[in-house]
């Protein structure tokens, strides 16, 4: 009995000592998480240094590098996305990068988008952004104004079938899907300050271009042209089933597309004839992927070296950007990307980085909260206005 | 005894891990907590505590901790940008350099003596200078030192006692290098890529005597205030750290006139949808377990074990079904309106409609749960009551009023009212089918039509403002902590009152 006793702690005692061994720990997201192992295991081979890739899901591994960092415990690399980046800073938990020489290597663009401060914190790999997408068993040529999408919606429009012209998701959760109707007349998230950083006391989603944007909008609904409470399966089910002509979406429902047997093409999202006739061209958010290297890891240089002699190649970029649609930001790679990968860009050239301030969260709930009385029937200028006010007092800008 | 050794085991485990993560707190509840343990399996006079412990444990360990941390955190202002301890951030503007423009570079080599203490030999990647750097000291490197022979043929170094760090060996060590940092006249050298080191210039400097950061490139002096270290002209350095607020939140909340505006419609449908619910599903359940009751009912198994299915389905499979089902233009049930009525409804898209269709909903959820308890409570009710009752004259209904509810009451009182507290906090649901939507137009906070107190809550401190404000929010659950158990106190005394009547 006495034995058995001290064998357990025995063992139990050495279970901790034996953990000292220099290991590269990755948090991924499914879609990564593969090539990873794979470059991994070539770094293993070079190096000595074991790698360990632990798969969460894509909307799981912000949460989970939170919780984990701020015990001090967490992973030396996590694949983000630029927004977070406030967050992360602004938390202590992301460590300032150096890429060197390299950095001529990556589209300036996406550097920017993962700085803040002057100083560094992702290396990109891809970016990702909205775009019009079309059937052309139903819309052969893409629509090139907005008058246009509007008699493809008129014509097309069958509701028994269902049949609609157009759709994207606008719930109250999908601010985003409606950002490019209120930018396109001048409309925008935080305006600079004097540094050029974002101001959180600038917010211009209420001004007259956003309003008129909402306006056309809500014209849409209420001719019920546009089908209302599209959320991410009922946009996925309206595709499957080809019941609906053109979506304006990002580069994850490509593979949904595909799968339904599309033949499709990719264009800009038509430019809308703005209150004094002019045309605008919507502009979309852009997100940019990357890499980050945790504040509290114990191995940054070798992070850095991963990063920089094994990822940043452009056989490696190319794979990671494709397999998950994204575009690559690695310049050598841009050539590798797929023809509709291609595509997307030219919608990039419309594209603004999303905020990566935490504010960006009451904008989120507010402009949320603003489409769904929109959708409601609530006049825009009423909705937008509340969601203005409401987001200025959380933020603390009275 | 083996059970204990296996726990003594793991708590030894435990113990050493809080002592490398210097931990003491937890530590010393670690000890305590074993040893009273011990002391109980091994006393003869504990016995009957013995098989108490365990529940006593997790009581404090999943009931009490958890609030006594909550209380603990609404005092603090943990929140996006306050999330790490002063000691730890102050480490973190500690640990910060950067490179000058007329930095150097050296490439490395690194020796290593029998007890791991290392010593690197470092050669400016420009001029070929050498210097040689030792127990934090760096110093330029002297041939003549009698440890070192350099061999003529190729300028390779060799110290006495030392090995030099070959091939793939430099990757297991080069972590440890990282950790180094030597003084260089008045700047820094420090580990830069794995294969090498450079000039470093430190960024900032914290003097704890004044409690103040000083950025060593402009001098401006940063002081705390409210876990930020601010200048005095107010530009604030990230990241910021935790610190006491005392009873702010609560001050806020109760202050605060935006809150004050929605609470009292929030706490309103609160209860509504807390009741509702409740008697809903305990109506149709009550009435469902009478109609199995009857013996003169065939297959009454068949019929009991279909009418649980809703109850054993996961609420996130269902709800979102339900959701699906509801969608204003794509739902099969508006489709079904359409054909047979030629409209359509907005059964989640109307405030008023939207709280009724989840009110529903959750009556589908609950109902089964209400039958089986109700099922079960109708069988402890003696038989002869009921003759008694038939002999008296009494009508069905009378007999169901005066004798079968009364004393259902006795014993499902308290589950109704442990269901009023789960519907009450019933985040779940309401986040699954609606998230607390439609908007409300006028809305002083973001609160929906439909959202409860807790996913109120939830908008406020996770999706408002600027990232996860933890301790407001656990300011709120404590005062929604406080508001149940107000109401259950005052439920539970009254169905101590109908224990009396009855007795």
């Amino acid at each position: 009995m006495r034995k058995t006793l001290l064998v357990i702690m025995l063992v139990s005692l050495f279970g901790v000592v034996a953990a000292a061994q220099t290991t590269l720990t990755i948090y991924a997201d499914d879609t990564r998480t593969p090539i990873l192992q794979a470059i991994g295991a070539d770094f293993t081979a070079a190096t000595g240094v074991a790698v360990e890739v632990i798969e969460f899901a894509y909307n799981d591994l912000r949460p989970n590098f939170i919780t984990a960092t701020q015990a001090e415990e967490g992973p030396d690399i996590v694949i983000a996305s630029h927004d977070w980046v406030g967050e992360l800073v602004a938390n202590g938990l992301v460590e300032p990068m150096d890429l060197g020489a390299r950095t001529a290597d990556f589209s300036s663009s996406a550097l920017e988008a993962f700085t803040t401060g002057n100083l560094l914190y992702g290396m990109p790999y891809g970016t990702e952004n909205l775009t019009l997408i079309y059937n052309k068993e139903y819309v052969p040529q893409p629509p090139k104004t907005w008058d246009e999408v509007l008699a493809i919606m008129r014509a097309l429009y069958d509701p028994d079938a269902p049949m609609y012209g157009l759709a994207f998701q606008n719930t109250a959760s999908n601010f985003y899907q409606f950002f490019p109707f209120l930018s396109a007349a001048g409309g925008y998230i935080f305006g600079n300050d004097a540094e050029g950083n974002p101001d959180a006391c600038d917010v211009g989603i209420a001004n007259e271009g956003a309003i008129f944007g909402a306006t056309l909008y809500q014209d849409m609904l209420n001719e019920g042209i546009l089908p209302s409470s599209v959320d991410w399966d009922t946009l996925n089910a309206l595709v499957a089933g080809k019941n609906v002509a053109m979506v304006i979406t990002g580069p994850w429902l490509l593979n949904a597309i595909q799968d339904a047997g599309w033949d499709y093409g990719i264009a800009r999202i038509p430019a809308i004839k703005g209150p004094g006739g002019a045309y605008f061209q919507p502009k979309v958010f852009m997100g940019v992927q990357g890499f980050m290297i945790s504040s509290f890891s114990e191995n940054k240089a070798l992070a850095v070296d991963f990063l920089l002699n094994y990822i940043a190649t452009t056989d490696v970029m190319a794979q990671i950007a494709n397999a998950g649609n994204r575009v690559p930001t690695f310049i050598p790679a841009i050539g590798l990307a797929s023809a509709d990968l291609a595509a997307f860009s030219e919608q990039a050239a419309f594209g603004l980085p999303m905020p990566s301030i935490p504010e960006m969260s009451s904008i989120w709930q507010e402009g949320g909260n603003a489409l769904d009385l929109i959708n409601a029937g609530t006049d825009p200028a009423v909705a937008l206005q509340q969601a203005y006010d409401l987001i200025l007092t959380a933020v603390g800008c009275e | 005894m083996i059970g204990l050794g296996i726990l003594d085991a793991i708590a030894i485990w435990a113990a050493v891990g809080l002592i490398t993560s210097s931990q003491y707190g937890l530590l010393a509840v670690l000890v305590i907590g074993c040893g009273l343990l011990n002391g109980l399996v091994l006393s003869r006079r504990a016995y009957p505590i013995r098989y108490l412990a365990p529940s006593l444990i997790f009581l404090f360990g999943l009931v009490i901790y958890p609030i006594c941390y909550t209380a603990y955190v609404s005092l603090t202002n943990l929140q996006t940008g306050n999330l790490l301890s002063k000691d730890r951030v102050i480490q973190l503007f500690e640990d910060r350099y950067y490179l000058p423009e007329d930095t150097t570079r050296f490439a490395y080599s690194a020796y290593l003596d029998e007890a791991d203490a290392v010593i690197l030999v470092l050669e400016d990647a420009v001029s070929g200078d050498r210097l040689m750097a030792e127990a934090g000291q760096i110093a330029p490197f002297d041939a003549e030192d009698p440890r070192i022979t350099v061999d003529p043929a190729d300028q390779s170094i060799e110290i006495a006692g030392y090995r030099r760090v070959e091939g793939l060996e430099i990757y297991q060590i080069v972590s440890r290098l990282e950790t180094l940092v030597f003084p260089y006249a008045d700047r820094f050298v420090r580990l830069s890529t794995v294969r090498e080191f450079a000039v470093y210039e430190k960024q900032y400097a914290y003097d704890e005597a004044t409690d103040t950061m000083t950025d060593l490139a402009t001098g401006i002096g940063y002081a705390p205030i409210d876990g930020t270290f601010t200048s005095a002209d107010g530009e604030e350095l990230e990241p910021g750290f935790q610190v006491w607020v005392g009873l702010r939140h609560f001050a806020s909340l109760f202050r605060n006139a935006r809150i004050r505006r929605d609470f009292g419609r929030v706490f309103l449908w609160t209860v509504i949808w807390s009741v509702g619910s409740v008697l809903c599903s305990f109506s149709l359940g009550l009435g469902l377990a009478l109609l199995l009751n009857d013996k003169k009912l065939r297959m009454r198994m068949l019929y009991r074990t279909l009418l649980i299915v809703p109850y054993v389905m996961p609420v996130f499979i269902s709800a979102l079904v339900w959701r699906g089902m509801f969608n204003e233009n794509f739902g099969i049930i508006n489709r079904l309106f359409k054909d047979w009525f030629g409209f359509a409804v907005e059964w989640l898209d109307n405030p008023m409609l939207a709280r009724g269709t989840l009110i529903f909903i959750n009556v589908w959820l609950s109902f089964p749960y209400m039958m089986l308890i109700s099922l079960g409570a109708l069988q402890s009710i003696p038989e002869q009551l009921y003759e008694a009752a038939r002999v008296d004259g009494a009508g069905m209904f009378r007999r169901f009023w005066k004798v079968t509810l009364p004393l259902l009451m006795i014993s499902l009182a308290p589950l109704l009212i442990g269901s009023f507290a789960f519907a009450f906090n019933n985040f779940t649901l309401i986040w699954l089918v609606t998230s607390g939507r439609p908007a409300v137009l006028g809305a002083a906070t973001p609160a929906g039509a439909t959202d409860i107190l807790i996913s109120w809550t939830y908008r406020i401190a996770f999706q408002g403002g600027a990232g996860n404000q933890y301790g407001f929010a656990s300011a709120i659950a404590i005062v929604i902590f406080v508001l149940i158990a107000t109401i259950s106190a005052i439920g539970f005394r009254f169905t101590k009152r109908l224990e009396e009547v009855y007795k």
